[in-house]
């Protein structure tokens, strides 16, 4: 059954079986990919990212960079992407690793990677993705994007929490995290989360079964709630790509609010948006992506995140569409953000 | 429609009961622990993680709140405050010891972020009230009229440090914990069952968890705003040295570093010239203060000219008969019946009549038996 799942899994990504490691999820995924490959790595001090990484990869660096390593952060562009040029720019024969994410988890914006593969293997540095986001909404195929290590995680597709997988190519060598048995070809010790495994297969393989008409019709209802909201919300403002990021997710800053009033506001009325990221008890911070592309700390604090999902349906698109302006226009009139406040 | 409520949780057994008795009466509760403290105590990553907790707006707190949601059934969110609450209560809390007097932040807290801040989110979610676990009594006369008053648990009145709120902020709080003893709430949250019902009482100020305020103020100043000093006596006569103003509080005996025959007190602090003057107990006698930034519950009161009360020029101090007069720049003057004790600026003084708060300011200075003529 394990082994079933590992090739579902596997296939969605154009991967091998053998090649996929289980883990406990996109978070573990992404530690032993940055872990592994410095640890194998054992000379090299210098790893690559960018400032729109999610916190499982900007975490890890900053423990790095504390112990030592060099790590550069690659600046976006204001729509969130980033120049493969300035990520070559940096790269020389002391860089162990480099690590990106595929699609920006907080405005969508998709990256253009695939010309990254050759150099990074020409200096020798292992090229990770983080592809957690995008698998299942896009396609995505490790050959085609050349890289050595790529993370996926169970929960983005529908499995339960607590399952993830890390594909290595054959020839990339990193270095475990977690020792204790011989489980995952010795690159992931503890007996595997059979249940979660098989449960990430199966998602695996209706997301890559319902992609192309799903990806069409969720994007149709993002563009057709976009289009609504920008009717009725004077100065509402898109942030990412207008087209060519991922389809489902919505990047908005609305003037003169407070994001999380508004956040709270929508759940009370059953309107799940997010925004930034929360913080150990819960409140949340100004999101690091929005401020990385030029947003103020203001706008930022004004912005909020929507994601559609499979079972999303145009009835709830329509609602949404009344309720999202209707909130907007209480909070502004309640709580007219403050220069204190948007601080 | 069901009434809804925001209820301001701190993840202490207050405000979790005043929560789960408005959620049993029937209001569509809303909770909301709010993040304040500008320094949140940042372990180091190698701290034991039993180590790894605060003392207030910390994880734990919010975690037990939470608890405390889920176990009623209403819906609860951290919301940050820490802006509104670092420009409107800490940066005053640090001016006023700067300036030689001794602030009292709970009084500031509930003034400009609990009955004013969390009010403005209040109405953005559409809520119709603000409660708290505060223990204080609002009863509306048959005039329609709201009136503060103390708590029925004397030990525990907290009605000194909401005399800000005037009419229209009472007419949509509630304190549900007014008429309760501090045991019964306990008995009550254990049961319903709410995992905070033995949690100890906090007593620190909340963003001062060591209780060091001296070195707060200096974290959070320009050295060149402190002001150092000598400690003189009644005539001028220099004592001792000190490091800054914002170290002593009037009425206070202990540290001031001089070897005296007699126990010295600090009488007044004179922060512009950096001079604290110090004296025997019997100098520290007061007549009388004025406060400025008085606010009356009920405005109407004010016409009368003077008044009798009683005032209480600090929380744990019992309140004075006196006699007080309001001026139309909101100042008092209260003149106490009989002589009273050290007089600390900066502090509160609440007028009371009964059980009833009618008001209160901020003391500016202490009339002395010298200066009432």
């Amino acid at each position: 059954m394990l082994e079933a799942a590992r090739a579902q899994v596997a296939l969605v990504v154009g991967a091998e079986a053998r090649q996929m490691v289980f883990t406990s999820g996109g978070t573990e995924s992404n530690n032993l990919a940055i872990f592994g490959a410095i640890t194998a790595a054992s000379r090299r001090r210098k790893i690559i990212s960018s400032e729109i990484e999610h916190s499982s990869i900007l975490a890890p660096l900053a423990e790095l960079e504390r112990r030592g390593f060099e790590v550069v952060r690659v600046a976006p562009d204001s729509d969130g992407r980033i120049d493969p040029a300035r990520v070559l720019a940096t790269l020389n024969s002391d860089t162990a690793l480099v690590t990106l994410g595929l699609a920006n988890s907080e405005v969508g914006t998709i990256q253009d990677l695939a010309p990254l593969a050759s150099v990074c293997s020409a200096t020798g540095a292992l090229f990770h993705i983080d592809a957690a986001q995008a698998v299942g909404r896009i396609p995505v195929d490790v050959a085609a994007l050349g890289c050595d290590l790529m993370t996926l995680s169970g929960h983005k597709l529908g499995a339960p929490g607590g399952v993830g997988a890390l594909y290595v190519r054959d020839a990339a060598r990193i270095a475990p995290i977690v020792f204790g048995g011989p489980h995952e070809a010795g690159m992931r010790a503890g007996t595997p989360n059979l249940l979660g495994a098989v449960a990430f297969g199966a998602a695996t393989e209706a997301a890559m079964n319902a992609m192309r008409d799903e990806s069409d019709r969720i994007g149709s209802l993002a563009r057709s709630l976009l289009k609504r909201l920008g009717e009725t919300i004077p100065g509402l403002r898109l942030n990412g790509p207008l087209t060519g990021g991922l389809p489902n997710t919505l990047s908005l800053t609305f003037p003169s609010v407070l994001g999380e009033s508004m956040l709270i506001a929508l759940d009370l009325e059953g309107v799940e948006v997010s925004m930034g990221s929360a913080c150990a008890a819960g409140a949340v911070e100004p999101s690091h992506v929005l401020r990385a592309m030029g947003r103020s700390i203001a706008d930022a604090r004004s912005s909020l995140r929507i994601s559609l999902g499979w079972n999303n349906t145009a009835d709830e698109i329509d609602a949404v569409a009344e309720t999202i302006p209707a909130v907007w226009r209480r909070v502004a009139d309640a709580e007219p953000l403050s220069e204190v406040s948007a601080r | 429609m069901k009434r809804r409520v925001l209820v301001a949780m701190s993840g202490g057994v207050d405000s979790s009961v005043a929560a789960a008795i408005l959620r049993e009466d029937g209001y569509d509760v809303v909770g909301v622990a709010m993040r304040l403290a500008p320094e949140p105590f940042a372990p180091a990553s190698t701290a034991p993680v039993a180590k790894r907790r605060g003392t207030c707006c910390s994880h734990d707190d919010f975690e037990d709140a939470r608890r405390v949601a889920e176990r009623m059934d209403f819906p609860f969110y951290v919301i940050d405050l820490r802006a509104d609450f670092a420009a409107r209560v800490v940066d005053n809390f640090v001016a006023e010891y700067l300036g030689g007097r001794t602030p009292n932040p709970c009084v500031m807290c509930n003034r400009e972020i609990k009955f004013d801040r969390l009010w403005s989110r209040a109405h953005a979610l559409n809520a119709d009230y603000v409660a708290t676990g505060h223990y204080a009594r609002i009863e509306q006369g048959a005039d329609a009229r709201f009136h503060l008053l103390r708590a029925a648990d004397d030990s525990k009145d907290q009605s000194y440090f909401l005399f800000t709120l005037g009419q229209d902020e009472l007419s949509r709080t509630m304190f549900p914990l007014g008429a309760m003893t501090k045991t019964e709430v306990r008995a009550r949250a254990r049961a319903l069952g709410l995992a905070t019902a033995d949690k100890p009482e906090s007593q620190e100020i909340c963003f001062v968890p060591d209780g060091d305020y001296a070195s707060f103020v200096e974290r959070r100043s320009d050295p060149a705003q402190l002001r150092p000093g000598s400690i003189v006596d009644i005539k001028g006569k220099r004592l001792a040295d000190h490091s800054g103003v914002h170290r002593f509080t009037v009425g206070q005996r202990r540290g001031m570093g001089i070897a005296s025959g007699e126990r010295l007190y600090v009488r007044e602090i004179r922060a512009e010239s950096g001079e604290v003057v110090a004296g025997p107990r019997e100098e520290l006698d007061s007549s009388g203060l004025i406060a400025n930034r008085v606010s009356l519950v009920d405005d109407s009161i004010a016409s009368g000219g003077e008044l009798s009360v009683e005032v209480k020029i600090r929380y744990r101090h019992r309140a004075l008969p006196a006699t007080m007069r309001v001026d139309s720049a909101r100042r008092a003057e209260i003149r106490f019946a009989a002589v009273g004790p050290a007089v600390t600026p900066g502090q509160a003084c609440v007028f009371y009549r009964g059980e009833e708060v009618l008001g209160g300011g901020f003391i500016e200075r202490a009339i002395t038996a010298e200066r009432a003529t």
